[in-house]
């Protein structure tokens, strides 16, 4: 393994990191609290837990936003060390960005994700399997009528330019995961992600 | 053929009748019969022979004697001359295990252990070339000389020192060096080493680090584990070996191989333990700076966890017997260079560095008082510099970190309130600081944001942590905190995920303990003081304080107040006119409920107090409001009767026998003497018959010794019985008959002697039989109380157990719809569990009982379902088809039984059980979603608890996968209904085939050698999850995501590479 090129990066604390609020005790009228442990509610035998989730529920989308493209890529592993790129601030959700590809077509599903990455010192060699990892994450866990847009972002790193044009290129991208080194450490990378 | 013939004859193949003849002579000798000479002698022609296996031969018949004498029967001269005699011979075979016989006996001395010493070391030059048995019985001889005649080992200083390194060196057997080290380790302590310290230290340390591996089958029985033991017991076992052993063990640690680096750590730590404190001073710094590495640069955890105990190691060792704190202890000067380290570290505190830096601080900081009040010296004025000067409230949270890490140190060094004994004869630096601290923890936690939660919660952690640090703060600093977290909880709003809130009341539930008088007199009454009269229908605002109150109040004294202040709340609410919601009530109950079953009520003093309280007087309100003499409605409620009865029934069951009698003679009458009680009553109201809720809960924690003590049950309950089964038909309020079930079944349960049980099985076929002739239908009303009387009798195991199932079953296939869809349902009562039929109610519920269910059931099922799939499929209308309903409702049945039963009872019917499974995943309509979602948690805990192979063995993983697929999708056709919960199921299980193709594996374990089963499915797998990614739902997306990448990860074709 090669010299760590940044031994002492700046670390976020977990808490601090940006989470989806789930909506808590939705329904108000029950106890969402402590006792419901002490207290199942009036027992029901027959006519068991049919409307668990009711068909309001059911209908309501929701649909694929910035923060669940957060979720889906801050938990990759820096490939340097045992921390994750949310931790690292290598990602973080104001550098994500989701739009309709074809702006001018009504009703195009097709959706354009734009993720930009912060590598912690300007001069990281490491950045391109990075934006390497973020990609491939995206591509397996995001449905075919998304198109992935993973650059460095403007002004972090001394030669962002050559490495966004090697992330932008899809014959250079194709054949890097044909290598099956650089795949084991994207694979490594992606272990911690859940 | 003299007795050495026979001997040599046989002692090749029989060893029984070898040993028989030699004890012949054995005894021939000690009776006088025969002479030791003339033995000896008679071994003449054969210990000169050329062939050594001859020579060995005779040479283990002489042995074989001497073993065959009674202990004192050989005189020291006899001893003396046999041990001559085979230490001239030594290197034929026998003779080794002769003088290990002989230096067994009594009469053996020093001289000749000497003696048998210097033939072993003389003769045995060439031991390495030997076999590894021969090799074994002369370290087996040495190490019997060791343990017997140490001292004449002893006596023989370098020539045995430097005989038994010879003779062993080159030695690379397990089972041999299992003995050649823990010779080597007397010598090493007990001998003066002194002029060869580095041949000893070499002779051990070759060896390190142990590689071995146990052949398969472990033939020796010795683990890498034992070796290394006992070769780390070598290496630690002089300070003499410290010049040699420090530096090479250090050395060890720029090894590649973390195991290596392991080995040498615990080697290290072994040697700090076991040296003087003066040699681990000399090393000490050196082998800081080789570790500080290993803490900062962390590649491994447990390397780095190795290394800090190491250095908590030295810390200890070189504290002892230290009393004074001065900067010239080797201490003092061994921390210097640590503190320097961590606090440059700490100058930019929210970097990966820092951390580390933290452990290290809180290792050395926690293994002494001195080293302690050493630390906190250098630390902690820096951090309160660095504090003031910081730029961003991030950077001041990691300072507070750094500080709560100090104060847990101290936690470990001083103790809490609550520790007993072991006070610290030396004042805590800390005080010094105290004031300090009040103000800047107070500070952070009360003047930050409110939006900034995580930094206030460290400064409620550590503020919590210098409260309870023994003899530290005041009660009155205490007591600051305390209203500090009051206002939190009282004053505040919620924000993000409540984290702040939540740390406050697990605060002062710590504070609690230590501190209980604190909590009585501040929180209590702003806590109380917030709860209103009555609920004005508004917002239930008192919830969250009642639930702190709840958690904060299980100390003892704390309790107490907590019960007289909520019970004089709820005793003014049952005399108002207008009392409002009986929600405020009902979770006034709740909570003294909580806090009670937190506790242990059979050992609190005040039980009978709260019994009388409670259980009589409250009992009494209920039979008052059921008359309607009550001033409000808010005990004819069945939400707060149910929890009003849950309350009974914990205290009935902790109070004295003499009490529960008393119970059980009021269990219908309610402690009035004016009520008229339910059974057998014409004319009930609806208010009097919601009595039964509470006389359950009250039944229900009744011992069973009780029995003739509950009215109507003499001579037996027939009567009582059948009273209950009229009223539970045909009651009509859903609490009430709920209670009657209950009622019904407990008594059958518990209560019932084993004789009248038939009383109970009788008035189960008479329930059955009272279906209306015609459609064959039976109300669901009846079909509850069959269940719950069945519940009863199969959970003792009544003997009709077999006849109640298979009744059960046929309801099943009622030509009636509704009837067959409701016994449906009932199957998940039966070893459902339940509050008031449970163990700690008491109730029978015998061992067996769940095998029984479900071995008499699968069979029954799975054939019953064959049967409608062939007559579903056969055109020739022989066979009268039968009602479309009928399937569904046995798979329903199996749901609900699958649903109660634990997965290790499934295993051995797996594959009888697997193709109905398959078919409940078939079902489409929305009415089978608690069917399908059952089935699927059935079929993840099957995979997890037993992987992918159990499935394929049975074949179905390919129609598993495609059932799977299917229940993820979206759109599946008119009619058919896939829930969200349905779907992220699904995808669970899929995700599990994946991580757990092997039994048992975690997640990201290896992949099994071999090709895996599901390799086929793969690209099917890949494909649909693909669309799945689309789903609407983001919990479904996010199941589609995990399993896809599990597939993608997991399900290889070739086996990876061992390393």
């Amino acid at each position: 393994m090669a010299e760590i090129q940044n031994s002492n990066p700046t670390i976020i604390n977990a808490a601090d990191l940006p989470t989806r609020l789930r909506p808590t005790a939705t329904r108000k009228s029950e106890y969402g609290g402590i006792f419901t442990s002490a207290l199942p509610l009036a027992p029901v035998d027959f006519e068991s837990a049919l409307s668990s989730d009711s068909e309001d529920d059911n209908l309501m989308e929701e649909p694929i936003d910035e923060q669940e493209i957060y979720d889906l890529i801050s938990s990759i592993s820096d490939p340097e060390h045992p921390i994750s790129l949310g931790e690292l601030a290598v990602v973080s959700l104001p550098d994500i960005a989701i739009k309709p590809t074809l702006p001018d077509v009504l009703d195009s599903p097709l959706q354009t994700v734009t993720v930009l990455i912060t590598p912690t010192i300007t001069h990281c060699s490491l950045a391109t399997v990075i934006g390497l990892g973020v990609r491939v994450r995206l591509e397996q866990s995001l449905p075919s009528r998304f198109r992935m847009d993973v650059r460095i972002k403007e002004g972090t790193h001394s030669t962002g330019d050559e490495v966004n044009k090697q992330l932008a290129d899809k014959e250079r991208v194709a054949a890097a995961l044909e290598n099956g080194a650089l795949m084991g450490v994207i694979a490594k990378m992606m272990e911690t992600c859940h | 053929m003299s007795a050495l013939q026979s001997f040599m004859l046989v002692v090749d193949h029989d060893k029984e009748e070898a040993k028989r003849i030699a004890e012949g002579i054995a005894q021939d000798v000690e009776t006088k019969k025969a002479t030791l000479i003339d033995t000896v002698q008679s071994l003449g022609e054969y210990i000169n022979d050329e062939d050594p296996i001859l020579r060995g031969k005779a040479i283990s018949y002489l042995t074989a004697i001497i073993k065959a004498f009674s202990p004192k029967y050989l005189s020291r001269q006899q001893i003396q001359v046999l041990t001559t005699f085979f230490c001239d011979r030594i290197e034929d075979g026998g003779a080794v295990d002769g003088l290990q016989a002989l230096q067994g006996l009594d009469r053996f001395n020093k001289f000749l252990a000497t003696q048998v010493a210097q033939a072993i070391f003389s003769n045995f030059q060439d031991l390495q070339s030997r076999s590894q048995t021969q090799r074994f019985h002369v370290y087996q001889l040495l190490n019997d000389l060791m343990s017997n005649h140490r001292g004449a080992m002893r006596d023989m200083g370098e020539i045995s020192l430097l005989g038994i390194v010879d003779i062993m060196t080159g030695e690379k057997d397990p089972r041999n060096l299992m003995i050649v080290f823990s010779i080597l380790k007397v010598v090493m302590v007990e001998w003066d080493i002194s002029s060869h310290v580095e041949t000893l230290f070499d002779s051990v340390y070759n060896y390190f680090p142990i590689t071995f591996r146990p052949p398969p089958n472990d033939p020796y029985g010795i683990t890498a584990q034992d070796l290394k033991g006992r070769l780390q017991e070598c290496i630690s076992s002089t300070r003499h070996f410290a010049p040699h052993a420090i530096p090479a063990l250090l050395d060890k640690l720029d090894s590649t191989s973390p195991n290596v680096k392991k080995d040498a750590l615990s080697t290290l730590i072994a040697c700090i333990h076991s040296y003087d404190p003066d040699t681990v001073s000399k090393y000490s710094i050196t082998i800081w700076e080789v570790l500080k590495f290993e803490i900062l640069n962390a590649q491994e955890e447990f390397l780095s966890e190795n290394s800090l105990e190491a250095l908590q190691a030295i810390t200890q060792r070189l504290s002892e017997g230290v009393t004074e704190v001065s900067q010239e202890l080797p201490l003092a000067k061994f921390l210097q260079p640590i503190t320097k380290e961590c606090n440059e570290q700490l100058q930019e505190p929210q970097n990966k560095k820092a951390k580390p830096a933290q452990s290290i601080l809180s290792c050395v900081a926690a293994a002494s008082p001195v080293s302690f009040i050493l630390v906190v010296q250098t630390v902690v004025a820096p951090i309160f510099t660095l504090y003031q000067e910081a730029d961003g409230i991030v950077k001041q949270r990691a300072l507070l970190e750094t500080l709560n890490v100090l104060f847990e140190a101290a936690t470990t060094v001083f103790g809490q309130w609550t520790t007993r004994g072991g006070e610290a004869a030396i004042e805590n630096p800390l005080l010094e600081f105290k004031d300090q601290f009040s103000d800047l923890f107070g500070q952070a936690l009360m003047g930050a944001a409110k939006e900034e939660v995580s930094f206030r919660v460290t400064a409620l952690k550590g503020f919590l942590r210098l409260s309870t640090l023994r003899n530290f703060f005041q009660e009155n600093e205490i007591g600051l905190f305390v209203q500090y977290l009051d206002e939190i909880l009282l004053k505040e709003e919620s924000v993000g995920r409540n984290d702040l809130k939540k740390e406050a009341i697990a605060a002062l539930a710590e504070i609690s303990k230590h501190k209980p008088r604190l909590i009585v007199d501040i929180t209590f009454p702003a806590f109380v003081a917030t709860l209103p009269e009555e609920d004005e229908g508004s917002d239930a605002l008192y919830l969250p304080t009642l639930e702190t109150l709840a958690q904060i109040s299980v100390e003892r004294d704390i309790f107490e107040t907590l019960f007289r202040r909520l019970f004089s709340k709820l005793s003014i609410l049952l005399q108002k006119e207008q009392p409002g919601s009986v929600a405020y009530p009902r979770a006034i109950l709740a909570t003294l409920l909580y806090v009670m079953q937190q506790r242990n009520m059979e050992q609190d003093q005040s039980v009978d107090l709260y019994f009388d309280r409670v259980v009589v007087g409250l009992c009494r309100d209920v039979a008052a409001a059921a008359a309607g003499k009550a001033k409000n409605r808010i005990l004819n409620d069945p939400t707060v009767l149910d929890t009003l009865g849950r309350l009974c029934n914990l205290l009935v069951r902790s109070v004295s026998i003499q009490k529960q009698e008393k119970v059980a003679e009021n269990v219908y009458s309610l402690f009035s003497e004016d009520f008229v009680p339910i059974p057998f009553t014409q004319t009930t109201s609806a208010d009097q018959e919601r009595t039964i809720i509470v006389s359950t809960y009250l039944l229900a924690g009744l011992s069973k010794d009780c029995s003739d003590k509950i009215p109507h049950t003499n001579p037996d309950m027939s009567a009582l019985l059948l009273d209950l089964v009229h009223r539970s038909v045909s009651s009509t309020e859903p609490a009430t008959h709920q209670a009657y079930l209950r009622h019904l079944a407990l008594l059958v349960n518990k209560f019932l002697s084993k004789q009248d049980v038939t009383i109970a099985e009788k008035l189960f076929d008479s329930l059955l039989q009272s279906r209306d002739t015609e459609s064959q239908s039976l109300s669901p009303a009846t079909i509850r109380t069959i269940f719950w009387l069945s519940k009863a009798l199969i959970l003792r195991i009544a003997p009709t157990t077999t006849h109640i199932i298979t009744s059960l079953l046929a309801l099943l296939s009622s030509q009636d719809q509704q009837t067959s869809a409701t016994a449906a349902q009932g199957f998940s009562i039966i070893l459902g569990e339940d509050d008031i039929l449970s163990a700690t109610n008491g109730a029978t519920i015998r061992l067996l009982c769940r095998q029984r269910l479900f071995t008499t059931v699968i069979p029954l099922i799975s054939s019953r379902i064959r049967e409608v799939n062939i007559a579903g499929t056969d055109d020739s209308t022989a066979a009268p088809k039968s009602p479309d309903h009928i399937k569904p409702s046995h798979l329903t049945a199996l749901a609900g039984i699958l649903s109660t039963i634990p997965t290790a009872l499934v295993m051995p019917e797996l594959p009888t059980l697997l193709p109905l499974l398959l078919q409940s995943l078939d079902l489409q309509t929305a009415d089978s979603v608690a069917v399908r979602t059952a089935t699927l948690d059935t079929l993840a805990v099957i995979i997890r608890d037993n992987g992918v192979v159990v499935i394929d063995q049975c074949g179905h993983v390919q129609s598993l996968v495609t059932r799977l697929l299917k229940t993820t999708a979206t759109n599946v056709g008119p009619g058919a209904v896939n829930s969200p919960r349905l779907r992220a199921d699904a995808l669970k299980c899929l995700n599990l085939l994946a991580k757990y193709q092997v039994p048992g594996a975690a997640a990201n374990a290896r992949v099994p050698p071999g090709i895996s089963p599901l390799l086929p499915v793969k690209n099917q797998v890949l494909r649909s999850l693909r669309a799945v990614l689309d789903d609407p739902k983001r919990d479904v997306r996010k199941a589609a995501v995990d399993a896809r990448a599990a597939w993608l990860r997991g399900v290889d074709d070739a086996p990876e590479e061992e390393e």
